[in-house]
């Protein structure tokens, strides 16, 4: 169980480039609030660096120097990177503006669910957004293999704390939980399954942190 | 120069000879320190390439990071990160876009890699914590000698070979556990994480 922050292996995972695209989604969201997480980053960014200049080198020529000019060369001048673009998260690209009104399913209850699994074609995981209405609960359950979790808006608690937007979490079998939405928010998490679920049944398996 | 005691982070952020190269390339363009930057990083980029299985694209791939470099360098600030730390995580980001576009289409790309994967000083309103920074190069580089084989293995292949705790066990027969032990010790030493807050 990983509560509120990323662990250290995992941020070296994503650090070293080695995450699946939903995984890092989920570590770049957090990393984007959390200048503690962050700067531990930047220093496993470091490790790689030297790590690259630690391995043995491979010669590089001279001609291909001059190919990669005449590459800058051929662009139109003046036009660099422009300084600090507005940046459109990775979210809003995904999801659009407001998470509120994109088609959710209800499932249980307080609970609505939407797959966005196509949106990360040639990825294996099921990544799943869920909505917990504010001030609902979910039923006890337990979770099968990692889920990891992060909270896109409002806030659910359960008997190890309270998780506040942009909070990371991974969950597994040996975690059962009864998550309630706290504030005045629906609670909405963005979670990604390492293994594709099979889903059976009119009672499917419902979906976590809140309910499976 | 008159000032008779510089900060600390300065008189570091001038040791390092790569970090004021980048900085001429994105204030002047100047190509002579953009040259000397390819002879030095261009065949650690090209490794990489072989190393984590990109091989028949090596060449290809350090021409990718260097026109990046070239266009990205105006946003370079070596107050948030040293050159080498700038420039491994272009390769990165480079590498993992390479992959991505042999995989899918240009229409299937919602995000960016670099919408998933920060370069450090991208972040606008990030503090400047440049000694901090600096320094954690210079003391990985110190202590990664004192570091027990086994443990530069695993590192290694997480990073140079791109392969998963997970892969890096199957590959040395040994349980997950242990790889994950030996990361983790190896990064206590490197001082590069002092504690998991959540553990």
């Amino acid at each position: 169980m990983t509560r509120h922050h990323p662990d250290s292996l995992t941020l070296m995972e994503y650090s070293a480039g080695n995450l699946s695209e939903p995984h890092a989604l989920c570590i770049r969201l957090h990393l984007d609030k959390c200048p503690h997480c962050r700067s531990r980053v930047d220093t496993l960014d470091s490790l790689g660096a030297v790590m690259m200049e630690e391995q043995p080198k491979v010669n590089v020529s001279e001609s291909m120097f001059d190919s990669i000019l005449s590459r800058i060369d051929s662009e139109p001048a003046g036009e660099p990177v422009q300084p600090a673009p507005p940046r459109i998260s990775a979210l809003q690209k995904l999801l659009g503006e407001n998470l509120n009104e994109l088609p959710w399913k209800r499932q249980l209850g307080d609970v609505s669910v939407l797959d966005i699994s196509e949106k990360f074609p040639g990825q294996s995981e099921q990544v799943v957004l869920q909505k917990l209405a504010a001030g609902g609960k979910a039923p006890a359950h337990t979770h099968r293999g990692n889920e990891t979790t992060i909270v896109l808006q409002g806030a659910f608690a359960d008997q190890n704390g309270v998780f506040n937007q942009w909070d990371f979490v991974v969950l597994n079998e040996q975690d059962e939980h009864k998550p309630v939405a706290v504030g005045c928010e629906d609670c909405i998490t963005l979670s990604v399954l390492s293994a594709p679920v099979k889903l059976t049944g009119r009672f499917t398996r419902l979906l976590n942190p809140f309910i499976r | 120069m008159t000032t008779l005691d510089p900060k600390p982070a300065k008189a570091e952020g001038r040791k390092d000879p790569w970090s004021q190269l980048l900085n001429k390339v994105g204030k002047h363009q100047d190509r002579e320190a953009y040259h000397a930057l390819f002879e030095h990083f261009g065949p650690q980029i090209k490794y990489y390439a072989m190393a984590n299985g990109l091989a028949s694209h090596a060449e290809e791939l350090v021409q990718e990071v260097f026109v990046s470099i070239w266009r990205r360098s105006c946003l370079y600030d070596w107050r948030k990160a040293a050159a080498s730390t700038w420039i491994f995580t272009i390769a990165r980001n480079q590498r993992i876009d390479m992959l991505r576009k042999m995989q899918r289409s240009s229409a299937e790309m919602l995000v960016e890699t670099e919408d998933l994967w920060q370069i450090p000083g991208d972040n606008e309103d990030e503090p400047v914590t440049s000694l901090h920074r600096l320094m954690s190069e210079r003391r990985i580089r110190e202590s990664l000698s004192h570091l027990p084989e086994e443990q530069v293995t695993v590192i290694a292949k997480v990073y140079m070979e791109n392969k998963s705790h997970q892969m890096v066990a199957d590959e040395l027969n040994i349980p997950l556990g242990t790889v994950k032990s030996r990361v983790r010790l190896a990064l206590n030493k490197l001082k590069v994480i002092l504690q998991d807050q959540n553990v």
